[in-house]
């Protein structure tokens, strides 16, 4: 079980320690501090495997500062010579260094394809053999995944190639690079951030400050409100639909989406709440993985408001990558002269988005249902590109302004149907299901299911759904406010100090008396630990 | 010296905003405990045993049972108290935990002075991480100092109405099922011992110490329960005991001497006893605490009205159970 | 310079290219905005941009794209 976010040893027992041993060490030791807690918490959910953690670490300050003594000698070298050799030894050189990162890159990939899919390939191999007749039969393999792999894989990668690219320069001292992969807030779930986010404040190690220490602890129980006065009690109905589905068809497939999709978006942004928060008390300020996603006015725009920093790191270490490869910019040489300009636009598209996309999707795990998932986006994104053109052309024709109301909200209602429809394929139990839960939304849609009391049977009675359907507005109010941008985390400490300690208390008390715990309930444990 | 100004400035309303935090939370607890006391009806029913101990009259249960479900379906204190007139209450809950057995008891010791505390020892064999100990010790500790975290879901019972409740006979449930246990003999001699969890060991051990300073003598039972129970449990328990210098009585090896009938007195194939089986134990448990401590008779006396108006609603359910035991049984009779 | 803001207002003219610093954080250029850019850059003025580049710091501003082509011409 571990030290879980969520969970009173993290919240009451871990996190308080650790800040309290924090408080009174000198500058030096916090960061000793930090590393340990980092490695104490890994070994809550995964014992030794820290050593991979530690491993990793290990591998991307190496391959750092290689790449940084080529990059000098490189240099150096070039210098002795006159322009022409000059140029091919700074190239000798960049490829030098490109070998290392691909070393470094291939090394974390391997491993973590390995854990992570080699028993989907076992599985579909078999499948292969199976329906082909062959006597062939590979045993699925048990293995153990160390917890946050996903996260701090990605993190590493990006370090070592921001070393190579020269946008940061190589760590010289290996605990740096140690803290800035096992902060602990961060190792489950992520946000995934780059070096230039975190690496300096966390070495800061700046003393815990009251302000700090009041933001931190209200975020928190900002996200404990969002996890179990509402994900919780969401999760009841959820499971009961998308376990057994084939009982359920029309409006009640729709309940389901919808209900996932909060379920969802409360679990994942309260966790990121917490996380946040425990970066707060110190002193760090992690970034932001959501954006109130459900004002997004199209698919594109909802990833850059929901889970922002897996979109960012795939923009920044895969789209651009692919979009500026020689591949991209061949075909744009090629097809300009032979198929016009939209056709040229419209297959970089395809080339770029397909790998992002499909990184995507596998990132999730290795099942159809997250392939299906990020190809699904895929295909709607390149739709959508596809169809600009007549979208500009109707916007200018009629004057109409993209700003404005009667433009915005259907934009906003269209995208809700592409998150939700996402969503329940991301769920469903296999991509088989979830064809087949789409399919059945249309036999007998039924809408009166909504209140003969079908859904007082999924296991939560009214007042369950009355207080998750309270706590929804609560989140929806607070995401109107900060989408005006009439109130942020910021704002909230200008207020007048009853009025702002009134809201806290009321948070506070709210999640004790409406939280989901206790008798009649269970802990639901974090869905995107388990990514 | 600025500096150290600002510093005792913020730390002075850091303690204010805490004492008041405090406070509310106090405020809030001491509201739903008296809510909760005063309209039992609202409260959850497996919260229940938590209230009705408290409001049984202070100092009048002289036995005590605590324990998870094999309590409250082996041992009825309206059979004892009938036949031996003596007073007791059993506070066990569903899948009740050790660390909520320490608290439970803790609780009832407010109000009460039992001269015995019985324990049921099926939940000394629930496994428990060390993490999960922890988890559940502040859970537990928490819900005792502040028990606005046990009973805050009242509020939906306020909402709803009150919840269809089980009626609690001086915390014994009437259990009118019957599903028969076949499985043959299961005390099978050994010399093997089953664990127990370090931190189950370290609650139980808590639990008897406060029973000694307390005073109470302490007796551990293990219900009849071919489900739960085997003869490396049994040997544990023993050892566990004379350790702790507190009575043992297994009655999984008694079952001949109490005369339980496996196809009559089965709740659900072996695992709970239903009434007629809890009949049973519970006559023999009354003679036991008779001949072995000195517990008074309190049959006739004023104080214990509560205890002889409740006789004859507990006959009447007793007797409907057996009614319905009896059609059960000829049905799957039939069915053979 | 001159051929830079050509290039710019040849892909969008409603733009004030010579004075807007924040095209990147105001997204009034995006991702797929900033991609063809950097192939009609490349041609026009020989140089490579690879992805280490593609940072807002070079593309919030029409100034910030001809120092990034200076320096990368320098190379």
């Amino acid at each position: 079980m571990g030290l879980a976010y969520h969970t009173e040893l993290y919240l009451f027992v871990f996190l308080p320690l650790v800040v309290l041993v924090y408080h009174f060490s000198s500058q030096k030791m916090r960061r000793a501090v930090l590393i340990l807690a980092g490695y104490l918490f890994f070994w809550s959910f995964s014992r030794w495997m820290v050593l991979y953690l530690i491993a990793v670490s290990g591998l991307i300050y190496g391959a750092g500062r290689w790449m940084e003594h080529l990059k000098e000698t490189g240099r150096a070298r070039a210098k002795e010579f006159h322009s022409k050799e000059r140029s091919a030894i700074k190239k000798q050189y960049k490829a030098k260094e490109k070998r290392v990162l691909m070393a470094g890159i291939i090394i974390l990939l391997g491993i973590l394809a390995y854990l992570k899919y080699c028993n989907f390939f076992i599985q579909n191999m078999n499948r292969i053999a199976m329906a082909a007749g062959k006597d062939f039969y590979l045993e699925p393999q048990k293995l153990l995944i160390p917890i946050g792999i996903s996260f701090y894989t990605l993190e590493a990668i990006g370090y070592m190639a921001d070393v190579y690219w020269g946008r940061i320069k190589a760590e010289h001292n290996w605990a740096k690079v140690a803290l800035f992969l096992g902060f602990f807030p961060q190792i489950m779930e992520g946000p995934i951030s780059s070096w230039k986010d975190t690496a300096d404040a966390l070495w800061e190690c700046r003393p815990v400050q009251s302000q700090n220490l009041v933001k931190g602890i209200v975020r928190i129980a900002w996200g404990m409100f969002k996890k179990i006065v509402v994900a919780d009690r969401l999760s009841v109905v959820v499971t009961a639909i998308f376990d057994s589905y084939t009982d359920y068809h029309g409006v009640m497939i729709i309940v389901a989406a919808i209900a996932y999709t909060l379920q969802l978006y409360m679990e994942f942004s309260g966790c990121m709440d917490i996380v946040i928060g425990s970066g707060n008390l110190f002193g760090v300020d992690l970034p932001e993985n959501f954006r109130q996603p459900f004002f997004s006015g199209n698919a594109s725009e909802f990833w850059r408001r929901w889970h922002i920093t897996l979109g960012a790191w795939l923009k920044a270490y895969v789209f651009y990558p692919v979009s500026v490869s020689g591949l991209v910019k061949k075909w744009n040489h090629f097809a300009r002269k032979h198929f016009g300009k939209y056709l040229t636009k419209m297959g970089i598209f395809a080339m770029t988005l397909f790998p992002v996309w499909m990184c995507n999707g596998l990132w999730h795990g290795a099942q159809w249902n997250y392939i299906l998932y990020g190809m699904y986006y895929f295909v709607i994104l390149l739709a959508g590109e596809a169809v600009s053109p007549v979208r500009e052309k109707v916007l200018d024709r009629f004057h109409l302004d993209c700003k404005a109301l009667y433009w915005r909200v259907p934009q906003i209602l269209k995208t809700w149907v592409i998150i939700f429809t996402g969503e329940m394929f991301f769920r469903a139990n296999g991509a088989a299901a979830g064809f087949h839960m789409f399919r059945s939304i249309f036999h007998g849609f039924e809408f009166y299911r909504l209140w003969d009391g079908t859904l007082l049977g999924l296991g939560l009675n009214a007042a369950d759904l009355m207080a998750a359907g309270f706590g929804i507005l609560v989140v929806a109010v607070a995401d109107i406010l900060k989408e005006r941008k009439l109130l942020n985390w910021d704002k909230l400490q200008e207020m007048k100090f009853p009025v702002r300690w009134m809201l806290y208390y009321a948070l506070i008390f709210a999640v004790i008396v409406l939280g989901a715990y206790g008798t009649g309930y269970q802990q639901v444990d974090l869905i995107y630990a388990g990514f | 010296m600025q500096d150290f100004k600002e510093k005792k400035r913020t730390v002075k309303k850091a303690a204010v905003l805490l004492v008041i935090f405090l406070i509310l939370l106090l405020a809030l607890s001491a509201f739903f405990k008296s809510m909760a006391l005063n309209y039992p009806e609202f409260v959850q029913s497996r919260n229940r045993p938590w209230v009705n101990i408290q409001s049984e009259r202070n100092d009048s249960i002289d036995v005590l049972v605590l324990g998870d479900s094999e309590s409250y379906t082996t041992f009825s204190p309206m059979e004892i108290w009938q036949q031996d007139g003596i007073s007791s209450f059993v506070c066990g809950q569903t899948g009740q935990e050790i660390e909520e057995t320490y608290y439970m008891l803790k609780t009832a010791l407010r109000t009460q002075k039992p001269k015995i505390v019985v324990f049921e020892t099926n939940s000394m064999f629930q496994p428990q991480s060390v993490s999960e100990g922890i988890q559940k010790m502040i859970a537990q500790t928490a819900n005792y100092y502040l028990p606005v975290f046990l009973l805050h879901s009242m509020w939906q019972n306020w909402v709803m109405g009150p919840e269809k409740q089980q009626v609690y006979y001086k915390g014994f449930v009437v259990r009118d099922i019957v599903e028969p246990y076949t499985g043959g003999d299961y005390m099978e001699k050994t010399d093997r011992k089953e664990e127990i969890s370090p931190i189950v060991r370290f609650y139980m051990d808590r639990i008897v110490k406060m029973c000694k300073e307390e005073g109470c003598s302490v007796i551990l039972y293990s219900a009849p329960s071919p489900h739960n129970y085997n003869y490396a449990k049994h040997n544990t328990l023993t050892e566990y005991a004379e350790q702790m210098g507190a009575a043992y009585v297994d009655f999984n090896l008694m079952t001949e001497e109490l005369g339980i009938d496996w196809e009559k007195d089965s709740l659900d194939n072996g695992d709970h006893l239903n009434v007629l089986g809890a009949e049973k134990l519970s006559r023999y448990f009354g003679s036991y605490l008779k001949q072995n401590y000195e517990l008074e008779d309190h049959r006739g006396e004023a104080e214990y009205q509560s205890f002889d108006d409740m006789v004859a609603q507990y006959q009447k359910a007793r007797k409907n159970a057996a009614k319905k035991i009896e059609v059960i049984l000829k049905y799957l009779r039939e069915k053979k | 310079m001159e051929t830079l803001l050509e290039i710019l207002n040849d892909i969008d003219d409603t733009v004030d290219w010579e004075n807007e610093t924040a095209l990147i954080d105001d997204r009034i250029l995006d991702s797929f905005g900033v991609i063809s850019l950097i192939s009609e850059l490349e041609d026009q003025f020989e140089v490579e941009i690879d992805a280490s580049e593609i940072v807002p710091e070079n593309f919030n501003s029409a100034d910030a794209m001809w120092k990034m082509i200076q320096r990368l011409q320098e190379n």
